[in-house]
């Protein structure tokens, strides 16, 4: 029989205790979480990989002063989230992002595959051009409307969780999806379903 | 189809854009190597200022042990200190005149007093009068 997952808030307190192997439980498992937000905002693995290590040093560093207010998974989001737009503001003065970060491995997953044919059976759409074009179009978003969609359709939160997240109301959730939703879908055109 | 669910399965599909499960267990090695060249290479300000700050985040009743002592150990001190000032006797000089004068410390100023006042004692005591001289 499978031995039960320690609940976050237990590994909270050992590692608040001093225990450093709690926290490399709560890294193990809040990464692969975490990866998919900074990637799907930064839309660069060498800058996610970076970003994320400043994450979770930022968070053991904090972590004493976590009072369980929030749940830790919010707390971790909200750190993560703010840390990537921080980033985002200093790398825009720096640089215009290069698209030729694409993601190629992406391109043999399986899954990938057969969820892209799912979504778009009439047409034999190059899954290299759709991957670009999903990438370029979520870097058009602005930080905070992108902060948003990947929460909401890439991760799958619900709006009150990405509230608690952002530290704004449902309503603007709602309505920053709105607008983010509208720009999207005139940069998509071409692959959404009539 | 409406447009918006549209979207939405379009933008799902960048969940499969992973990297291996190999990734994670790596990174975790990298973070741990990380964290330990930070302690060594961190400056010894930043060290001491986190654990002052670390000082502020323990739970609230040691807290509140910890306020109390430190006003008792101001309050002893400032007490400790008046009383010691207060305790400790004027002093007076006997100058070469035979008069007797106070230590600056204990000086009356003349602002204070107008200038009526004597600092300078007489030189023959009052107990060396004459029973007469009434």
């Amino acid at each position: 029989m499978e031995k039960p997952e320690t609940p976050d808030e237990e590994l909270v307190r050992r590692t608040q205790a001093g225990e450093a192997q709690a926290f490399d439980e709560l890294i193990l498992r809040f990464s692969p979480r975490l990866y998919g937000l900074v990637y799907h905002m930064t839309s660069s693995h060498e800058d996610t990989n970076d970003l994320l290590q400043d994450i979770f040093s930022k968070a053991y560093r904090s972590i004493k002063g976590f009072q369980g207010k929030s749940s830790f998974y919010t707390w971790m989001h909200t750190i993560a989230v703010n840390m990537t737009i921080n980033f985002l503001k200093k790398r825009n003065r720096r640089k215009t992002m290069s698209l030729d970060d694409v993601d190629s491995g992406i391109l043999n997953n399986q899954d990938f595959i057969e969820a892209t044919s799912t979504a778009d059976p009439s047409r034999e759409a190059n899954l290299s051009e759709l991957q670009k074009r999903l990438n370029e179009s979520m870097l058009k978003l602005s930080h905070d409307h992108r902060a948003v969609v990947t929460m909401f359709d890439i991760q799958g939160m619900p709006h009150a969780e990405i509230s608690k997240v952002l530290k704004i109301s449902e309503g603007t959730v709602r309505s920053r999806l709105f607008y983010a939703h509208r720009q999207l879908q005139n940069y998509l055109q071409e692959f959404i379903d009539k | 189809m409406d447009n918006e669910d549209s979207i939405t399965k379009l933008l799902r599909l960048k969940r499969y854009e992973q990297p291996p499960e190999e990734y994670f267990q790596n990174f975790l090695a990298e973070f741990q190597t990380r964290q330990r060249s930070e302690v060594i290479h961190r400056p010894l300000i930043h060290i001491a200022w986190d654990r002052f700050s670390s000082l502020f985040v323990m739970p609230p009743i040691p807290r509140l042990a910890m306020a109390s002592s430190v006003l008792a150990a101001v309050f002893t001190a400032a007490f400790i200190l008046n009383w010691s000032d207060d305790a400790e006797p004027s002093s007076l000089t006997l100058t070469s005149s035979g008069a007797v004068q106070l230590d600056s410390k204990n000086q009356i100023t003349p602002s204070k007093v107008g200038s009526t006042v004597h600092y300078v004692l007489p030189a023959s005591p009052v107990s060396y009068a004459s029973a007469r001289s009434f």
